[in-house]
């Protein structure tokens, strides 16, 4: 297993790809059957915003250990349109794209740490960190 | 099958690569092709009419000898067709002009290997032995001067090799396409909507819901409701591994849509980790009819639709299988 999967985040089919090797780097972690779908699902959610406003950009994902445990570390990189204000974005319900709006609150949720810098006109990126419990 | 195959070939096939002036130029410039390499390759047109045919006679001859490529030209009609085309192959890469209008025409010759199912290995082999042939005759024509030869043959490299790049793209692309439609195929292969019981259906959804299937799933959905006059559908989700916010929305919205249509939903088969997920995610689930399993949602079903399932043994009827227990 290499120290970073990188992941080209393009249309729908890599949102797949993307979350099925977090699953799998989880499984090989020691993380449980829950985690390892809450990690899937928060990809889901950053790559899908990928798609949905940068149209590309890449997830990587990565390991490391805090205190002995092993962590698995996602950035989604884009160089996307940007968000105006992250506040609101992270807001739960706010969507710009006809979505439910839960997808940045909800991968927050989902994960341990979570962190978004975004500079408008030059992209975005989600930094999401879970660690086996 | 050749001749049919070959038919076409005066007409390509619009190439589905579309390579724009600015896209050759700078792949001419990976390539180091300048003006002056063009101005070479010009140069050597007279020598390249000259010893057209007798490269390409080569070149079919050792096509012959093997069974593989011998197969697409049994037909002597065909062979005669495509020594020509080959023959205005050759001549062009010394015609000068290798713009927008050149790549098309290359673009439209790929498009042709790809269709008469000419493996990349052949192709290839082929244009080795093809700059072979080439580099003797020049040598042969260059007479006392071998370097300029050698340098004319550097040129014409680096013009083939931006004709392989071509031909490789249209291999790449076709498989693409063939990759597109089966993934196509398998989405409309894989949401059935199976009738159980009289107004009773059963939507198992097996694997990735994407926006486009997830339209798919609602409007097979939606046409089985109508056509059925379906009160209740069961929808399984057991073979989804993960439901992120915007499949979620596409549940809901298959539905709402169903409700719209006088049809109940229950939803089965949602994973004790996609349900916490789900929970985690924030998303608000509580109005859909959901039931543990597959069986459980069958159950209420038949429940909805006044169904009283019962064992033969316990009505008196169906002796045959009280007897074989």
């Amino acid at each position: 297993m290499p120290a970073e999967v990188h992941v080209t985040i393009r249309d729908e089919t890599d949102i797949v790809t993307a979350r099925q090797r977090g699953r799998e780097l989880a499984a090989i972690h020691g993380f449980s059957k829950t985690e390892q779908t809450f990690i899937a699902t928060a990809i889901s959610e950053v790559a899908r915003n990928i798609v949905a406003y940068a149209r590309r950009g890449e997830i990587v994902l990565a390991t490391s250990q805090d205190q002995g445990r092993p962590c698995i570390v996602v950035v989604a990189r884009d160089e996307g349109p940007g968000i105006q204000d992250v506040e609101v974005a992270m807001r739960d319900g706010y969507s710009t794209s006809k979505g439910l709006g839960m997808g940045l609150g909800g991968a927050k949720r989902l994960m341990d740490a979570f962190d978004l810098i975004s500079a408008v006109g030059k992209g975005t990126t989600v930094t999401m960190k879970k660690c086996v419990r | 099958m050749a001749d049919t195959t070959f038919a076409g070939t005066d007409l390509p096939r619009r190439a589905e690569i579309e390579i724009d002036e600015q896209e050759v130029n700078r792949r001419k410039q990976f390539l180091e092709f300048r003006a002056d390499d063009a101005e070479a390759l010009k140069s050597l047109e007279p020598i390249a009419e000259q010893y057209a045919d007798p490269v390409i006679e080569d070149l079919y001859r050792h096509f012959l000898s093997f069974d593989e490529t011998g197969g697409f030209f049994r037909d002597p009609k065909v062979l005669e067709r495509v020594k020509r085309l080959q023959r205005e192959y050759f001549v062009r890469l010394t015609e000068g002009d290798y713009g927008a209008d050149y790549v098309r025409n290359r673009l439209g010759i790929g498009t042709v290997h790809e269709r008469i199912d000419l493996a990349p290995k052949w192709y290839l082999g082929a244009y080795s032995f093809y700059l072979r042939a080439v580099a003797t005759r020049l040598l042969e024509a260059f007479g006392k001067e071998p370097q300029k030869a050698f340098s004319a043959f550097l040129s014409l490299m680096k013009l083939v090799f931006l004709d392989i790049g071509l031909a490789v793209e249209t291999y790449i692309a076709a498989r693409d396409r063939t990759m597109r439609k089966q993934q196509e195929a398998i989405r409309e292969l894989s949401t059935p909507v199976l009738q159980i019981r009289d107004r009773l259906l059963l939507l198992p959804i097996i694997g990735v819901i994407d926006t486009h299937r997830a339209r798919l799933i609602t409007e097979s959905l939606l046409r089985s409701i109508r056509a059925n006059r379906a009160r209740v559908v069961v929808m399984d989700v057991t073979g989804v591994a993960t439901v992120d916010s915007k499949v979620a929305q596409h549940i809901l919205q298959a539905v709402a849509a169903a409700r719209l249509m006088g049809a109940s939903v229950i939803v089965t088969g949602l994973s004790s980790n996609v349900a916490q997920s789900l929970v985690a995610l924030g998303i608000d689930l509580g109005t859909l009819n959901t039931a543990g399993d597959l069986q459980g949602g069958i159950e209420d079903a038949e429940r909805i639709l006044g169904y009283r399932v019962v064992r033969a043994a316990e009505t008196g009827r169906g002796p045959q299988l009280a007897e074989r227990r």
